[in-house]
């Protein structure tokens, strides 16, 4: 590893008298999939924010790729490879599964600003949209209004999106919220695998799925670090046990 | 020469996919015949106010309809290009071109302007941002005395080279083909890769911004082209009135705009122009219905014109395209039942 795609060097940030990132540094090294634990209002969200350039941190930096990308607004975020889901699903309602596909594809080739042909009808576009969907298994849905997809089809949609752009690191925010049993279940599989294609920071509060998936666990309590390491590590720390997983 | 058959092809495309549209604009094409063998030249002015108004209201609607930008400030592009004409004719500039070239460029200079400070709101503080960038524009024209201030000036048509406008229909027909390309320019913008970008801001403007687009940008050219379509209008109305107030510009005409895009159906093409079709007729007819039935209140046509308006909205939910698909619809499906 001569590079870590994703690292955070000494991020501060606080909302008034309230520390909810505390001089935290860590990285997200390439291919792996690092899950980011921690109890409610440990201040997960919010560093994901300041990581997809939605929050400015107080001081700290962010590096992709080992390029400095802290002043950077989301959209630049996102063209420089830092792709993301959100905690509540995120996807054009009023818009079909194959068009929501479509803005995505087109908003990749940089082709947004363009006024002459018809965006839906366009074969080449149509054609990357499908291979946006095949990649979560949603090409028989392509026609379906995003409003009518069942809760876990939306999450697949919402996921599908943020691979479009073509990230490096792909931000999770708890993709699993909300899904019953089997969703989660398939959520897992594909995520399981993007293994080793992107590095993913992943969110979630689903333990079963975490354990299964991360190569790394980083656990945050009150806006620091307080362990990082294997599924193994973390399960054996007692000072995550007290902290997090003994607090049930 | 393939450029031009493929051109020809998209507007095929386009024009097939809105009939509506293109069947209401047709049949102002064809109207002044009727008036001609009915003898009503009258209505001639009234069918030419309406494809102004509707001309502007689908200006506005890129914004309102399919950006879902609720701006209040339009009739300030109706008045600016309005008075483009007019400031024009004061300094002796009387070629139409020249005016039209001037509120293209004042009009999309404007809503540069405007936009660019505005757009960085939304929701309501949008709503007053825009209403107040229009009454500053509306007070101006008010204070600039050289101009005729509050009680405007009178103008000639313009000229347009060869087509002189006070020879019968030449005025009537240049607005027409305004609302052609007006139309066709709206219907390739909508369809288009920005247009389908728009649209998806108003769906969810986060979603956009993470696919690496910034929505502001977006929105501002839409705002830009809404205004200049506005401008537009709004230097043919003053030849069209022989005439240029402040009062083309006052904040009624804006919600005016708006009540005639939510009556024809937001966020469509067609909605806009059957909008002005239904809401400037029932403004020319009602009083004459209400004098007919009943002479002492003829004034207060309005009466009749407002809880109509109401029922559109709350029953036609979509506007009176969006009744027009339900009856689609309820047809189809009658016709499926009878079946073979």
């Amino acid at each position: 590893m001569d590079k870590s795609v994703l690292e955070l060097r000494n991020l501060c940030k606080s909302f008034g008298a309230l520390t909810v990132t505390n001089d935290l540094s860590f990285t997200v090294e390439p291919g792996e999939i690092h899950a980011l634990i921690g109890p409610n209002g440990a201040g997960k969200t919010t560093l994901i924010q300041q990581i997809y350039g939605a929050v400015q941190p107080d001081s700290g930096q962010v590096f992709l790729n080992g390029r400095e990308i802290t002043g950077l607004g989301v959209p630049e975020r996102v063209q420089a490879g830092i792709g993301r889901s959100f905690q509540i699903s995120n996807v054009l309602m009023d818009f079909t599964v194959l068009e929501n596909a479509i803005v995505a594809e087109q908003a990749r080739l940089g082709q947004s600003f363009r006024f002459l042909r018809p965006a839906f009808s366009d074969k080449s576009l149509k054609a990357g949209a499908s291979k946006i969907l095949s990649r979560v298994g949603l090409e028989d849905r392509a026609m379906q209004p995003a409003s009518d997809l069942a809760h876990g089809e939306r999450r697949m949609l919402e996921l599908a999106l943020a691979l479009a752009t073509a990230p490096k690191v792909l931000l999770l925010d708890e993709p699993m919220a909300g899904a019953g049993l089997e969703e989660s279940q398939r959520m897992t599989e594909i995520i399981d695998q993007l293994r080793g294609q992107v590095a993913i920071l992943l969110i979630e509060h689903d333990m079963d799925a975490v354990f299964r998936l991360a190569d790394r666990i980083t656990v945050l309590v009150e806006g620091a670090i307080i362990a990082t390491g294997t599924a193994d590590d973390i399960s054996n720390s007692s000072a995550v046990q007290a902290a997090y997983l003994g607090s049930a | 020469m393939s450029g031009i058959r493929n051109l020809i092809g998209l507007v095929y495309e386009g024009v097939k996919d809105n009939r509506l549209l293109w069947l209401l604009i047709i049949g102002f094409a064809l109207f002044p015949i009727i008036t001609h063998f009915a003898d009503l030249p009258f209505w001639n002015d009234v069918a030419m106010r309406i494809m102004l108004l509707g001309m502007a209201a689908m200006g506005l609607n890129l914004v309102l309809g399919y950006g879902g930008m609720v701006s209040f400030g339009h009739a300030a592009f109706i008045g600016i290009g309005a008075y483009c004409a007019g400031i024009s004719q004061f300094y002796g500039i009387t070629n139409g071109w020249v005016h039209l070239g001037f509120s293209i460029i004042t009009c999309g200079f404007a809503g540069l302007v405007i936009g660019y400070l505005a757009l960085r709101t939304s929701g309501i503080y949008f709503i007053m941002i825009t209403l107040a960038f229009a009454q500053m524009l509306f007070f101006l024209f008010v204070s600039l005395e050289a101009f005729g201030g509050d009680d405007g000036m009178s103008i000639d048509r313009a000229e347009f080279g060869f087509i002189d406008l006070y020879d019968p229909l030449r005025l009537y027909f240049l607005i027409w083909i305004a609302l052609v390309v007006v139309g066709m320019g709206l219907m390739f913008i909508v369809r288009s890769r920005f247009g389908v970008t728009l649209r998806a801001i108003k769906s969810n403007a986060s979603r956009v911004e993470a696919m690496g687009l910034s929505p502001l940008r977006f929105k501002i050219v839409g705002y830009v082209i809404s205004a200049v379509v506005c401008g537009i209008a709004g230097t043919l109305f003053a030849s069209w009135q022989e005439y240029v107030s402040p009062d083309i510009m006052h904040w009624t005409r804006s919600g005016e705009l708006m009540i005639i895009i939510i009556l024809g159906g937001l966020g469509t093409l067609a909605g806009p122009l059957l909008g002005a079709i239904v809401f400037l007729l029932l403004e020319e007819c009602l009083p004459l219905l209400l004098g007919a039935a009943a002479p002492a209140y003829a004034e207060n046509w309005m009466i009749l014109f407002g809880p109509l308006l109401i029922m559109v909205v709350m029953f036609g939910r979509g506007g009176l395209i969006g009744l027009l698909s339900q009856l689609q619809v309820r047809r189809n499906a009658r016709s499926d039942h009878r079946g073979p």
